[in-house]
């Protein structure tokens, strides 16, 4: 059993508590287990409070960082936000001995010192990791094929991007999200501009709401052409986006889409033979009802 | 100042806000911003890949190719005024497509971070302080999620500052460090009441 200190940010036990639910389960039939990480707190948002202090962002992210040295565990977390603030602040201040001295100067106030001896991971990379899960794995792990679907992937932008801090190869095109959706039994969909942001980040869903939903009913538009029963995602602000999102576009732009929105954990927790209400996909906005259908 | 010499008054009168010279560069800025952006906007040969990546730009004024410009020519005030400044999604699109290797992203967000410093912020940045400081999240927990999570077998609160409020404390310590929940609340008490 691989163990990782549970990182678990704020959308997803505060929103859609489905997905952290979901995550301690799936992760567990695949042979990782998610440990409390006590006393974290918000990342924080690396655009709404990375803009305007970038150093407190970097001592507030450390903070949590040290939490997990504590426990002498690596960091696993299911959000592509946080992944920017937690994985990105420990990437630096590992390689940067001048940030790193000015961060606990001031984590010196509360008893902390970060040290740069644990790594941080999503846990939707270390399913596809066949070190540690890998394609084949999940396959072998599903009892509710999702066979007949037609599923796409957003991506999101912070878990891959930038890609030379990052790990993934290109961002252009790529497809290793649409291999662990086929796994599930699903057929995965391309879509037009697949990399496009879902417009709810750096602030700009709380600054200008039409401007950031705009981008968002952009990417709806292409998901209804090639028509798919369900969005999926690894990170619950795009969740959130997409998923509440379509109820203002309804109410702004006056288009309904209706098109279910599901983080890869609770997908991967129906396949697995979770029920929908163990995955509270109630509090979703947007039903998932017609996509059930097809799958129960 | 406009130079406009035999130029009809009117129009030289409307060139004065849009024409730009070197009095107006503060070579500082370029510096400043390179140092808080850890990148090279100075590299910048302007072909503009960035506004073609961007998904601000088809649906706004918002070019980030003009910031980079405003970057390396030290256009400060230009740069920190301009409302569009807060419409970068930090999609890093530009930032993986850059020829030069600069990361424009990150050079809006120094040029926010400056612009802060003047108060210059829309308070939807500032209420997100204001939430992490009282209780560790931006989006904190509420009786409807309460009760979902307990139907899931969760704990009402997750073991976050939520569940362990005993660690708000030092969150707090390293936001006053910094004063910028005073800030915060004033900016805020000013534009709201």
């Amino acid at each position: 059993m691989h163990e990782y200190a549970f990182y678990l940010g704020c959308i997803a036990p505060n929103r859609y508590p489905g997905s952290e639910s979901a995550s301690y389960k799936t992760a567990e039939k695949l042979g990782i287990k998610l440990l409390d990480l006590q006393g974290a707190s918000c990342c924080p948002a690396p655009g709404a409070f990375g803009s305007i202090d970038l150093n407190i962002w970097y001592a507030m992210a450390a903070r949590n960082l040290c939490l997990a040295e504590q426990m002498g565990k690596d960091i696993a977390l299911i959000c592509n936000g946080c992944y920017k603030s937690i994985w990105e602040v420990n990437h630096k201040l590992k390689h940067n001995d001048e940030l790193r001295d000015g961060v606990n100067e001031v984590l010196k106030e509360i008893d902390m010192e970060y040290k740069g001896s644990i790594d941080v991971w999503h846990l939707a990379e270390l399913f596809y990791d066949p070190e540690i899960v890998g394609v084949d794995k999940i396959r072998e792990s599903v009892t509710v094929p999702l066979t007949g679907t037609r599923i796409a992937v957003h991506y999101g932008c912070h878990l891959m991007k930038p890609k030379k801090e990052r790990h993934f190869g290109t961002t252009e095109h790529p497809t290793w999200i649409e291999e662990m959706v086929g796994a599930l039994g699903a057929t995965p969909v391309e879509y037009r501009n697949k990399m496009l942001c879902c417009g709810a980040g750096g602030g700009v869903r709380g600054y200008d709401l039409v401007h950031s939903l705009d981008i968002t009913n952009e990417k709806m538009i292409n998901l209804q052409e090639v028509g798919v029963d369900a969005l999926t995602e690894v990170c619950p602000f795009c969740q959130l986006q997409f998923d509440r999102g379509q109820i203002e576009i309804q109410e702004k732009f006056g288009v309904r889409y209706d098109l279910p929105v599901l983080h890869y954990c609770e997908l991967l927790g129906l396949a697995q033979g979770m029920s929908p209400q163990e995955l509270a996909l109630d509090l979703h906005a947007i039903s998932c009802e017609p996509f059930l259908e097809k799958v129960l | 100042m406009a130079r406009t010499k035999g130029y009809p008054e009117e129009l030289d009168k409307k060139l004065r806000d849009t024409r730009l010279y070197n009095e107006d560069s503060n070579p500082e800025f370029t510096k400043t911003v390179e140092k808080i952006s850890m990148t090279i906007p100075h590299m910048c040969y302007q072909c503009g890949t960035c506004t073609a990546s961007c998904p601000s730009a088809p649906r706004s004024s918002y070019r980030i190719r003009k910031f980079v410009r405003r970057a390396l020519l030290g256009l400060e005030e230009e740069a920190l005024t301009d409302p569009d400044l807060w419409l970068c999604t930090t999609c890093y699109s530009c930032t993986d497509r850059c020829p030069r290797d600069i990361a424009p992203t990150d050079v809006i967000m120094a040029m926010r971070n400056l612009a802060a410093r003047r108060d210059i912020v829309p308070v939807n940045f500032l209420k997100t302080v204001q939430a992490i400081y009282s209780s560790g999240h931006g989006v904190p927990n509420n009786d409807v999620n309460r009760a979902a999570r307990m139907k899931l077998g969760l704990p009402a609160d997750p073991p976050t500052t939520h569940g362990f409020p005993e660690y708000i404390k030092g969150i707090q310590t390293i936001i006053d460090h910094y004063k910028l929940k005073e800030r915060a609340d004033k900016i805020i008490k000013e534009r709201e009441g």
